[in-house]
This record gives structure tokens, sequence and C-alpha cells, in this order.
């Protein structure tokens, strides 16, 4: 660690012990010139942004100052760990297991590769699967290429944190007209109390290809606040299908923040789903740009709080180019003193004709003590588009559960069925293999703790 | 027929449950095993309250008088204890459980059923949701739709039979079961009913219903007429058929009075 006294007014910006000029040189050791001035200009964006308030509209309801406590966060200790399944954490193993099914595999703890395959055939068609670092060495050009074209420091605070720190990636690249049929799946494991892990995903799908990528972050529940952040780059060349599922089941104390990018091209798709379950603060940022005409995203979101977590879903969906489509869908049950914000955007542009765009956020309250936020919202500036937004914040209708219990179902099996189906909805948009079945069990897991 | 009972109510009277409006005053109705009754009544006369009250729906308080099921105190159980002990009640207005299939629903359901140490075996239950489905003249893919979302009345009251079917109650309470059908459709619910009390004829059935075309699919040993909250005549199949020319205007005068 390098010692150095923080003043006030930089401490106010977010320099800290852990986070500042020093930290980011080190992280630069041994990387391309492009980079190193990349994490610098990022870090001096850092410098020179103030921390978002709740003065901020895209900040309202998550207030960084009582909710991220910075300062007290220090870098990772470099401990690789376990390469061998058999001594990696329980939860981690079962969840690997779960994975099996994939065209490759990666598993991370604490930021370090333990694990990596990919389906041979594959690797011979050119299909990249990699950390980033080795992308760097492995197929420079590439990386340089794409690496924050999507999400870049000047995109917030904490993207430009994120840009000037991050020590761990995932890199995926898929040439042209090549296709996967099973998913790539990402699980990983964080053990510090404390820390703050800074990765990126980047994903480059050539004219096309079709790869479909999963995902996974688990942990125990930890007493110190630790911090995730990631940086989701997605990019679609014409007619390519880019599918990407997050499901995050950090423990308690996690500060979970993910801000995301996805570039359509011409005719291109690109899915995301965010499932939130875990972690005490989630916020996503999801910007969906649809770069070409015929392109389209389905944009999905699940999330299930309990306890005193926190949720924040800001989205945008920006259509520049006509015949585009957008359907978003972020539904969530929240129990206990649990809390959700939905925000979100449809932006039309004058040159995006018939633009189809439409967005939901539908919550569902199980206690007195939950609530929810949403924000939704319109900027049409095209005439000739279909576009639609809605919000709801519903309790348990007791009708369905006098229903269910009439059939003999007890009260918690009832409030069971009623709030899966009800999550059911998003799940069953993007079947991917796997998927359903573990983000039900969850669901479950948490329920069974619901009074 | 038996003469036991199955079902006794005693001076029963119910309301709203937070708020001050009774609505069943003091019902009074034995019902014995294998016995079907009818109860007919002008909307608002409180059949749907009762049919509710004995599926124990929390949104309504039994203040005074007493349920026996079985020789047990019904009003003391909850809708899951009372579904599980043989009740089953057809709602009038079945409820939409939205990205809930029926088969899943009815697994759970079947499951809550068996002895707690049983293990419902998947493969079984399959077979007989088919059979059971094929008597109904329901389309297999039924099986996969999301409970009563998007159904049309038809299809709804159809449901609710085929629960019944599954569930094989002791005593089953169909609440208006045939309104929305149509005479195609009420001939083969009919049908269902008559199958099931075929299979057990220890069933015992509560039809609530405003028309006597039921009554001439399934046919009843008893007919009650019920006005604002009471039973004010019962009698056999005939009182249907008097109610068909006279109406209700004469028990309606008397109630008032
Ligand atoms: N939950 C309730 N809240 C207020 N009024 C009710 C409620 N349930 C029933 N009622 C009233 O009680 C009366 C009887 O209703 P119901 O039992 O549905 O009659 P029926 O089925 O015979 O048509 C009606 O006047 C109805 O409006
Ligand atoms: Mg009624």
């Amino acid at each position: 660690m390098v010692d150095m006294v923080i003043t006030e007014s930089q401490a106010t910006q977010g320099v800290t012990e852990a986070f500042n000029a020093a930290s980011v040189e080190l992280l630069t050791k041994g990387e391309p010139a492009w980079l190193r001035e990349g994490r610098e200009q990022a870090w001096s964006v850092y410098e020179q942004t103030p921390m978002p308030n709740t003065r901020l509209e895209e900040w309202r309801y998550t207030d960084l100052t009582r909710l991220l406590q910075l300062a007290s966060l220090r870098l990772p200790e470099v401990e690789v760990g376990p390469g061998s399944a058999s001594t990696w954490p329980d939860r981690l193993r079962e969840t690997t297991e779960q994975n099996r099914e994939a065209a490759g595999h990666i598993v991370l703890i604490d930021g370090h590769v333990v694990h990596a395959d990919i389906d041979p055939v594959l690797a011979e068609q050119g299909v990249i699967l990699d950390s980033l670092h080795d992308a760097l060495t492995l197929h420079p050009e590439l990386v340089k290429e794409h690496l924050g074209s999507a999400v870049s420091a000047d995109d917030g605070k904490l993207e430009a944190l994120n840009m000037a720190m991050w020590a761990d990636g995932i890199f995926v690249y898929v040439p042209s007209a090549v296709r996967l049929d099973l998913p790539i799946r990402v699980t990983r494991w964080i053990s510090q109390a404390g820390a703050a892990y800074f990765s990126r995903v980047l994903i480059v799908a050539e004219a096309q290809s079709q790869v479909s990528y999963v995902d996974e972050v688990v942990s125990d529940d930890f007493d110190t606040q630790t911090l995730k952040s990631s940086a989701v780059e997605l990019v679609a060349g014409a007619g390519a299908v880019l599918q990407y599922v997050t499901v995050q089941r950090a423990g308690s104390g996690v500060f979970v923040h993910s801000a995301q990018r996805t570039l359509a091209e011409r005719d291109a798709r690109i899915d995301t789903l965010n499932v939130g379950l875990g972690g005490s603060v989630h916020r996503v940022d999801l910007n969906a740009k649809l770069l070409g005409p015929g392109a389209n995203s389905e944009m999905l979101g699940l999330y299930f709080g309990d306890g005193n977590q926190h949720f924040d879903f800001n989205t945008s969906q920006d259509h520049t180019e006509p015949n585009t489509g957008s359907d978003l869908l972020y539904k969530g049950a929240l129990d206990g003193a649990s809390r959700a914000v939905f925000r979100g955007i449809i932006r039309v542009l004058p040159g995006a004709q018939r633009t189809d765009a439409y967005q939901t956020n539908r919550n569902l309250l199980l206690s007195s003590g939950a609530r929810a936020d949403s924000l939704p919202n319109l900027e049409i500036e095209a005439d000739d588009v279909k576009c639609s937004h809605g919000a709801t914040v519903g309790e348990l209708d007791t009708e369905a559960k006098f229903y269910l219990m009439s059939r003999g179902l007890d009260k918690v099996q009832a409030e069971r069925l009623v709030v899966l189906g009800f999550l059911g909805e998003v799940l069953s948009r993007l079947p991917l293999g796997g998927v359903i079945e573990k983000v039900t069990g969850a669901i479950e897991e948490k329920l069974s703790q619901h009074g | 027929m038996t003469d036991a009972s199955i079902l006794r109510i005693e001076g029963l009277e119910a309301k709203v449950a937070d708020e001050d409006l009774s609505i069943l005053k003091g019902l009074t109705l034995d019902i014995g095993k294998g016995e079907i009754h009818a109860i007919m009544g002008p909307n608002g006369s409180g059949k749907s309250t009762l049919a509710k009250v004995l599926a124990g729906h929390p949104g309504y308080e039994a203040t005074m008088g007493s349920v026996e099921f079985r020789g047990a105190d019904l009003l003391d159980l909850e809708a899951d204890e009372r579904s599980q002990a043989g009740v089953f009640l057809a709602f009038q207005y079945p409820v939409e459980i939205p990205g809930v299939s029926i088969a899943n629903f009815l697994r759970t359901a079947v499951q809550a059923h068996l002895p707690e140490d049983e293990e419902l075996d998947v493969f079984d239950f399959t077979d007989i949701l088919m059979e059971r489905m094929e008597m109904l003249e329901m389309d297999v893919a039924f099986a996969e739709r999301h409970v009563n979302d998007g159904f049309s009345g038809g299809e709804k009251k159809r449901n609710e039979i085929l629960q019944m079917a599954m569930l094989k109650p002791k005593l089953a309470v169909m609440d208006e079961t045939d309104s929305g059908l149509d005479i195609d459709a009420l001939k083969i619910v009919a049908s269902g009913v008559n199958k099931l009390s075929e299979e057990d004829p220890e069933m015992s059935v509560l039809l609530i219903t405003h028309y006597q075309r039921l009554l001439d699919y399934i046919k009843p040993d008893f007919v009650h007429v019920m006005v604002d909250g009471r039973i004010v005549k019962s009698g056999g199949p005939e009182v249907a058929l008097e109610l068909e020319a006279g109406g209700y205007s004469e028990f309606e005068t008397a109630s008032a009075s």
C-alpha cells in the first residue's frame, strides 16, 4: 500500500488511501502505453468529477454519501486463489457445478482466474474467451479497438474510477458468422471483506454471429462494506445476436455497481437480463444504443429484496435509427424494509421513424416496510413510432392467496407460487440453460425466510 | 344416500370482516353424505358469502352459530386445512394467477392433500391429470396455460371442475358454475360432476345457482331458497320448478316484513 496524505478536498472527491494517482500508476505496470494513458486520463476525470449526490435526478433515491463508504475501502490483497475445484468454497463449487453445460467457463476468485476452458471446436473457429489481461497480450489490437468504446470514464464518477482502477476482466470475441449454441459461463467468488473489486466485461460479437453469456457473482456475507464495480461493454455487429445475463448473488455488505452499455448495429439484437438477489446496495446504469436500422434490444430485470437491501436500476433506450426496437421489462418483489428504484427513459431521435419502444416496471410489495419508486419516462422526437411506458407498485393479491389456499396450499406455498409466477414472466423471456432453475431456486431460498 | 351428516350449519351469522355489514343472518342447513343440495336465491342474498365462509375466506367473519364438517368445527380451520379436510369451492369468479401453470399449481395442490410423509409420484399425477382433462374435454395444452390468466368465462369454470376432479373433495360447493357456460359446456361440466359422484358416492354437493337449467343435468335431492342471508324454504326438486314459475317475489316480501 502506498502511504500518502489525503487532504479534505481530495477526500470529498473520493481520493482515498486506496484510490489515488499512485495506486493507478501501480496498475499500469507492464501495460501498453495506450492503456496506461487511458487509466491516467480516467483518473483525472475521476478527480475532477464531483461525487454524484441526490440533487441529481439520476441519483435522487440513492444517496452515495450515505450508502458508499469509499474511504474505508481498500484494494484486495493479491492472493492467488486455489486452482483446484476441490479446495474452492462450497458455494462457489455448487454454483459452478450447476453451470456445467456451456460453450466455455471462467471461474474467478477475487478477480484471479482459477479455471478457464472453452470448447476446442469454437477456439478453432476463432472464438476467444480470456481474461482481459491475457487478451491484452494475445489479442492487443482487438482489445484496443473496443475497450472503453461503450463504457468510458466520461460516463460518470464511478465509471471513471472503474476505468482507472480495473484489475480483472473478461474478454469474449466471436468472429463473423460463428454461432455458439450454449452460453459462456463466468462465475465469480469474492472473499475479502472491505475490498474494492473493479472488473470489466467486453463482449464483441461480429456480424451474423451469435453468443450468450451468463455472469454470476456469489460471496459470503461481509461485516464491512465491500465494493464490486463492473463496466460491461456489449458490442454486436450487423445481424449478430448477443445475450447477456448477470446474476448477482453476493452476500450482505456488498455494494454492487454495474455500468452497462449495449451497441447494436444494423439488424443486430442485444438482450440483457439483470438479476439482483444479493448484496446490500445494487445499482445498475444500463444504456441500450440501437445504432443501426433494424437493431433490437430486449432489456430484462428481476430483483428480490429483503432486509435493508437497496436496488436502483437506471436505464435508457436510445433509438437513433429507423425500424429499431427495444422492449424493457423490470420486475421485482420486495420484502422486509427493502427498497427499489427504477428510473428509465426511452429516447427516440427524429431520424428513428418506425421505432417500437416499450418500458414496463412492476413491483410487488411483500411487506408494509418495503418501498418501490418507479419513474418511467419518454422523450420522443419522431412521429411515426410505437412507444409505451408503465409502472405499477402493488401488494400481494389476497384473493389470489385465498384461491390457492382453498386448494390446500399453505400460506407460504401460496405466496411462493404468486411471487414466482409474477417474477417468472421475466425469466421466461430469456430462457437460457439453467438460469431459470438457478434464479428460481435462489428466490425460493429468500422466500423461505419471508415472515 | 345415508343419514349421516357431513355438513351441519346452525344459526350461522357472518359479516364482512372489517366492516359492520352482516350478510348471513341465522342460516341453518344440514347436508348428508352423498346428498346433492341446491341453493337458489336472488342476487345479493348472500349465496357467495356462504360459499366463501365455508371455504375460509379471511374477508368474512362468522359472528354467531356453528359449522360442523365431518364432526369437526370447520370455522376453526384455515382455508388450506379445510381443503385438506375435503371441502372444495368452485368459485363464482375464479382468480387469475399469472405466471403459474395449471400443471404446476395442481401438482402443488395434490401434494398438499397427501399425508406429510408421502411424495407425489409425478408420472401418476400426469396420467391422472391427462385423464381428467380428457373427461372434461379439455385440450392437453391447457395444462401449461397460466391459471385462469386470459381464460374465457367458460374456460375458467371448466378449470374449476378440473381442480375438483383432481382434489376429490368430500364436499363440493359450486358457486354459479353454470353461469358463463353455453349448453354444450354445461353438459360436459355436469357429466364431469356426475362422474365424480359415481366414483365417490359419499361426495356431497352444494350447488349454488340462479337457474333451473343446471338442475336438469345435476339432479338435486334437496332445494333451498335463500333470501337475505337465511334459508326461507326447503324441499325437493319441485321447489326449483316452482321458483322457475313464480320467481322470488313471494319470499322477498316475506323476508322484508
Ligand atoms: N366483501 C364485501 N364487502 C362489502 N359488501 C359485500 C362483501 N361481500 C358481499 N357483500 C354484499 O353482501 C351481499 C351478498 O353478496 P353475495 O354473497 O355475493 O350475494 P350472492 O352471491 O347471493 O349474489 C351483497 O349485497 C354484496 O354486495
Ligand atoms: Mg354470488
